[in-house]
């Protein structure tokens, strides 16, 4: 019985540790591109004018209730490392429903103020999906862009690697300073 | 309760019971192996299989790795847009402004001061321009290797075989035949994997002289790091020609002032008044700090190597320049203004500041002849020694403002600030030089010179201009080309 409970606990361990599942309880947009399909959509947010005020978690999780949050993330979490573990990732990956009614209505928790004046024209979602408007059908290139496929962006895993300098200034020694090592 | 045993006597039970472990632990191996396969995959996933040498100079050896972005870097050649300002061409600014001849009167920047083009001409233009003389063997001309050192990727390449303090030390013309590839990849970047990567010791070392180690640098930090390798205040120091920065006390124009006092500094001495100068070189990563971009954590590359899309990809546009060439991909991502009305926004802020800065010019250009006037009349240098220190210190500070790429855009209050301090010092000199040219008997003012024409203003500070343009001739017939001849055959023996 011990040694079932010490096997659990052991593998259990690695596999929390190996798959980083900590990061997932936090809100560092990182903990997305543990997975590196996500990294188009990593990069072009990083690069919008949304990287500054906003992460994934504000966008793409409710924010109605602590419980909520966690019940949705763990929900698509489950959902994605299924697919990703069983290699059925698609090469243009699309928001689902479920998705499309959450970014919607962070939309307006932030911009809820601005779209007053518009709202009457039904660009809200407490339609339903179909019936208004999404926001994203106008401004399409907030904050992803348009191009989204998991090719679009060759060379954005450059910015993952830690800075560096060359090994021959790690290990110089002038008479005036050097970084020293 | 039954002991354990009892329900293993149970064949059915203990059956189940193996066949759901061996399905548990098949599970966890292959969720496991999945995990292990998939990180392993990202490490090469978005990242070209390119085998870079680690000192390859050549971009076009890179290009063809990462077809887009050397497509795009090629682009810098491009000179054909001109801002209110700035631009990407060729501009002779001290044609545009010949007041700054004779503010330089005494230095090299007299001779010639051209706008930077694009990177794409960052070696041709060093070899052109007048400051660099014409060094017709190695081991002559008047400057050293550290003139270098901002202008290409061969210059890591060298660091990495002499050691900087070597590369500095010599002569410029050393290192001719060497110095080929104009500003490019392996200035930014590690060949390895591509991140962005210091390859210049000047920076680093100021960081480490300020107790910070750059490499633990983020990667949005270091989308302005790459830059501040060279778009930063610096200087030579000692008779080795060590490039620094004066950054140990600060970045503000009183800081790096300071600790060029401190450090007994002086660029040159003003061949009109006699005045300890400094030069500022262009502290655009410092300005940049401390403007709203900067203090909203934006980074260079933000709007001057914005996304691009191209086709069905997107990547950082490598055709670096004035973001006011490119609105839409730059000021838009995060302005909702029309790109005219943003132009005229910024040309605003330019023309308020290039106002407050010919003001400063013509405080100065008095102030130097004022000086010169008031030796010429007898005045003893016990008396002049602080009028001279405020020439330095209002100079400094013109320079500091007018040097720098598109200083007036990136810190506005900052640089208004500097100048307004310019001119106080300026004008304090100038009632000083006004008491001491009083009292040596000189009673009608110093008049202002016809300075209309550039060559009007180098005549009146003496300089020999049709002697340097024919040496300069020669050099670029005689000897450039064996440079370049070396280099080619340098490089043809080079793996292809």
């Amino acid at each position: 019985m011990v040694a079932v409970l010490g096997l659990t606990l052991g593998i259990g361990g690695v596999v929390f540790y190996q798959s980083r599942a900590w990061s997932y309880m936090e809100d560092d947009p990182k903990a997305c591109i543990n997975c590196h399909i996500m990294i188009p959509q990593y990069s072009t947010w990083q690069h919008s004018s949304h990287s500054r005020v906003a992460t994934c978690n504000d966008c793409h999780v409710p924010h109605t209730s602590l419980a909520a949050k966690y019940y949705f993330k763990a929900k698509d979490g489950l959902r994605h490392s299924t697919l990703f573990t069983l290699r059925l990732e698609q090469e243009v990956i699309r928001i689902t429903e479920p998705s499309v009614a959450v970014v919607q209505q962070n939309c307006l928790r932030c911009h809820g103020m601005l779209n007053e004046g518009v709202s009457t024209s039904k660009v809200v979602l407490p339609e339903g999906h179909g019936e208004g408007h999404l926001c994203w059908e106008c401004h399409r290139e907030v904050p992803h862009g348009r191009v989204t496929s998991l090719s679009s962006v060759p060379n954005a895993r450059m910015q993952l690697e830690a800075p560096t300098i060359p090994d021959w200034m790690r290990t110089k020694t002038t008479e005036n300073d050097g970084v020293k090592k | 309760m039954k002991p354990l045993q009892e329900w293993f006597r149970n064949p059915w039970l203990a059956g189940t019971l193996f066949v759901a472990t061996v399905g548990i632990g098949v599970g966890v191996g292959l969720l496991l192996t999945s995990v292990a396969t998939r990180k392993a995959e990202a490490r090469f996933a978005y990242t070209t299989k390119a085998d870079i040498a680690p000192d390859e100079s050549r971009s076009e050896v890179w290009g063809r790795a990462y077809p887009l972005e050397y497509e795009s870097w090629k682009q810098t050649s491009d000179t054909g847009f001109r801002s209110k300002f700035g631009g990407s061409a060729f501009r002779d600014v001290l044609a545009e402004d010949p007041r700054m001849v004779v503010l330089w009167a005494g230095y090299a920047f007299s001779k010639e001061y051209n706008q930077s083009r694009g990177h794409a001409y960052a070696v041709q233009d060093v070899r052109n321009i007048l400051r660099t003389g014409a060094p017709n063997d190695t081991d002559k001309g008047p400057q050293p290797g550290t003139c270098w050192t901002c202008k290409s990727p061969d210059v890591p390449r060298m660091m990495a075989k002499m050691g900087d303090s070597a590369f500095y030390k010599g002569k410029w013309s050393d290192l001719g035949h060497q110095i080929v590839n104009p500003v490019g990849c392996l200035d930014c970047h590690d060949p390895k994997t591509m991140a962005l990567r210091i390859s210049r010791p000047a920076l680093a070392d100021a960081f480490a002289r300020q107790g910070k180690d750059i490499t633990k640098a983020s990667h949005a930090e270091m989308r302005s790091l790459v830059c501040a390798q060279c778009h930063v205040e610096y200087y030579f120091n000692g008779p080795n020609k060590h490039l620094t920065f004066p950054w140990d006390s600060g970045m503000t124009v009183e800081r790096m002032e300071a600790y060029y006092d401190s450090a007994n500094f002086t660029d040159w001495v003003h061949a009109l008044s006699k005045a300890p100068m400094l030069k500022a070189q262009h502290p655009d990563f410092e300005v940049f700090k401390m403007g709203i971009h900067g203090q909203r954590g934006l980074a260079c590359a933000d709007c001057h190597m914005p996304y691009k899309t191209q086709g069905g990809m997107k990547f950082s546009d490598h055709h670096i320049r004035s973001p006011l060439s490119n609105i839409a991909n730059s000021c838009q991502v995060c302005h909702r203004e029309s790109a005219e009305e943003l132009t005229r926004n910024v040309n605003e802020r330019q023309e308020k500041i290039q106002e407050e800065r010919i003001l400063l010019e013509d405080v100065l250009v008095r102030a130097h002849l004022e000086a010169k006037a008031a030796w010429e009349a007898g005045a003893d240098s016990a008396t002049m020694q602080p009028i001279l220190k405020l020439i330095r210190r209002s100079q400094w500070r013109w320079d500091f403002a007018t040097a720098g790429n598109g200083n007036a855009f990136h810190a506005p209050v900052e640089i208004g600030r500097i100048l307004a301090n310019g001119i106080s010092f300026g004008q304090e000199a100038r009632i000083r030089l006004a008491r001491v040219l009083s009292d040596k008997g000189v009673k009608v003012d110093v008049p202002y010179p016809d300075i209309s024409t550039k060559a009007k203003a180098q005549e009146l500070i003496g300089l020999k201009m049709d002697k340097f343009g024919a040496e300069k001739q020669v050099f670029l017939v005689k000897v450039v080309p064996v440079w370049l001849q070396k280099a080619k055959a340098r490089e043809d023996s080079l793996p292809k």
